[in-house]
């Protein structure tokens, strides 16, 4: 155990307070130190980073593996699309403000839809399950055409206004779904310090004893499996709004996974963690895929004669068999292209083989884990 | 009418049953305990009392109320804890967290039950603060039965407490186990340690395959052939 008792120095305390609004403070100034298309960029950051806090609720807190969490954010967006889109059946023309509860509404249904059936379930078996459930939204989406166009989607859904004035540009759109994202972390964390989180706390760490402490496992289970849904509704009825267009495409199994991983990168059960996984898996490919990375890259000349010297050497072992690198001038822009999911694969894998609970896991976690590497709580001695 | 009324019990997991029709009571006040070697049914039988697994047929009465179609946190509200075997602590919860966990069915003023757990056991006292999973095995024992004792059980099960713990640390618990019932509760205990619960006993059911064989006061036990044979380590 590390000494705690020893009280930090006090600026570290007034910082430690003040952490959330700093950061905040710091997102907001943002937008005016980058280009339009790092502002869009974190505005998708911003968005998995909703849906993140959201899957942590039922991932992290209670310990429900979910690999079917796009079916929320799927009900979200086409409560959205639905009443909005001209091309929708039952389209009512009706304000955002009016289908965000709705569409929250509607999620947490779809949760409780998911959570009665799969409450006996446990680990590997839930997961299976869930995994099956996300499918047969996004297959519903595409069978009942009659309703949801099917593959060809909804389109032209309206934009929000706010007090009148139109949500529009990419950096208003970066502080709404900021707004949101700060709401919902206030939110979720709020939850966990609350009895509410105690008693999921308890189902994650053993579920017969927290049953065994009076702890109703099936109505907290239900509670888990709602309130996650409800913000994988509140994500996707303003990822529409955001888009414009939806289809069933954009609901595969991979967005559960891009979900389920920001969690886990970030660290099971933390907030920071959600904000650090988003930033890592939504925004370094497509910051991989920016003008500017290949610029960047393209400016290392000394990269490129090293590669192309050690190319020269093996080629002079085995002759003919390796090509040259393209010219400097598009040596970059290829090599972002060809290394782009290399780069990210092996980020993720360094992440997790370096830090197996997360890059910033909740205190909580990462006792637990130290816990497991060590059963006797060996004393830990500063470098 | 005693506190406790077990009918017929059946229970088990999946296909196999693990226990075969027992029926046992305990009367308010009593310790009683249930003694048999691993696998014998005793913990099932712990179990299918506290609802965590649902009995197969036969009753159990609880304060003159059937219970065996109630979910666990129903029971726990009607005066019934349950120490699981394993303790089961909650490990990435600090001590104090633990013992709150204890009280989670009730909501009125709990420090006068931290009192009591901190009088029993000073040492969770001095380690709220520290997470449950590190503290040692006796002090997660302690732990255990404290947070149990949170609820105001009237019933306290408590199964195989002295589980992996030095002949010292089973001494305090036992001693501790009688002190609880000093002050008003009744215990239904679950050991392998058989030497020691029978002398703490009032009465005591030996448990095999399942069926209740033997049943008598804990000094009648200790004196049986049988039971000094198979459980007492005696030629």
């Amino acid at each position: 155990m590390p000494d705690r008792s020893a009280p930090p120095p006090p600026w570290t305390r007034t910082l430690a307070r003040f952490r959330w609004p700093l950061f905040v403070a710091f997102t907001c100034l943002l937008p005016f130190l980058l280009t339009d298309v790092w502002v869009q960029m974190l505005v998708f950051v911003a968005l998995f980073i909703v849906l993140g806090l959201g899957l942590n609720v039922v991932v992290g807190f209670a310990g429900l593996l979910d690999l079917g969490y796009v079916a929320f954010f799927a009900a979200g967006a086409y409560t959205m699309g639905l009443l909005t889109s001209p091309g929708s059946p039952i389209d009512a023309g009706l304000d955002f403000w009016l289908i965000l509860p709705i569409g929250i509404l509607i999620a947490s249904i779809v949760g409780l839809l998911l959570g009665l059936p799969v409450l006996p379930l446990r680990g590997d078996y839930l997961a299976i399950v869930t995994l099956g459930f996300g499918e047969i939204i996004r297959l519903f989406l595409i069978n009942r055409d009659d309703l949801t166009r099917g593959s060809q989607g909804l389109s032209a859904i309206p934009r929000p206004d706010l007090f009148g004035y139109r949500i529009d540009s990419f950096t208003e759109w970066f502080y709404f779904v900021v707004a949101a994202a700060v709401v919902v972390g206030f939110c979720t964390s709020r939850l966990r310090d609350s009895r509410i989180g105690r008693a999921w706390e308890a189902i994650r760490e053993d579920e017969d004893v927290a049953a065994a402490m009076g702890v109703n496992t099936t109505k907290y289970k239900l509670l888990a499996f709602a309130s996650g849904a409800a913000i994988g509704g509140l994500g996707g009825v303003i990822y529409a709004a955001f888009i414009g267009f939806i289809s069933p495409a954009a609901f595969s199994l991979q967005v559960s996974i891009d979900v389920l991983a920001i969690v886990i990168i970030g660290g099971m059960g933390s907030t920071p963690g959600v904000i650090l996984g988003s930033l890592i898996l939504i925004g370094v490919p497509r910051i991989l895929q920016f003008r500017e990375t290949s610029d960047f890259l393209a400016n290392l000349g000394w990269l490129r004669d090293a590669l192309n010297g050690l190319i020269s050497a093996l080629d002079a072992a085995t002759p003919g068999s390796l090509g040259r690198l393209p010219p400097a001038e598009t040596w970059g822009a290829q090599l972002a292209d060809d290394t782009r999911f290399i780069i990210f694969g092996a980020l993720l894998v360094i992440i997790m083989v370096v830090r197996p609970s997360g890059l910033w896991p909740s205190s909580r976690r990462r006792l637990e884990f130290a816990h497991d590497d060590t059963p006797p709580p060996a004393p830990v001695t500063a470098p | 009418m005693p506190l406790l009324e077990v009918r017929d019990l059946r229970a088990g997991y999946g296909a196999i049953l693990a226990v075969k029709g027992i029926s046992l009571h305990v009367e308010e006040g009593e310790i009683v305990t249930l003694i048999g070697s691993n696998g014998a049914g005793k913990s099932t039988t712990l179990r299918a009392i506290s609802g965590v697994i649902r009995p197969r047929s036969g009753q159990v009465t609880f304060d003159g109320r059937r219970i065996d179609r109630l979910p666990p946190h129903a029971i726990v509200r009607l005066g019934l804890s349950h120490v699981p075997e394993g303790r089961g602590i909650f490990h990435s919860l600090s001590v104090y967290e633990n013992l709150l966990m204890g009280a989670y069915t009730r909501g009125d003023a709990l420090h006068q039950d931290l009192e009591r757990v901190y009088r029993l056991f000073p040492r969770l006292q001095e380690r709220l603060r520290q997470p449950g999973g590190t503290l040692s095995g006796g002090e997660q024992q302690m732990l255990a039965i404290g947070r149990a004792l949170m609820a105001r059980p009237r019933l306290l099960l408590l199964d195989e407490p002295s589980m992996g713990l030095s002949p010292v640390l089973v001494e305090t618990i036992f001693e501790t186990i009688q002190a609880i019932r000093r002050e008003g509760a009744t215990v239904l205990l679950v050991e392998q340690n058989a030497l020691m619960a029978l002398e703490i006993a009032d009465r005591a059911y030996v448990l095999e395959s399942g069926e209740i064989t033997l049943a008598g006061t804990g000094a009648e036990l200790a004196r049986d052939d049988s039971v000094r044979r198979a459980y007492l380590g005696e030629a």
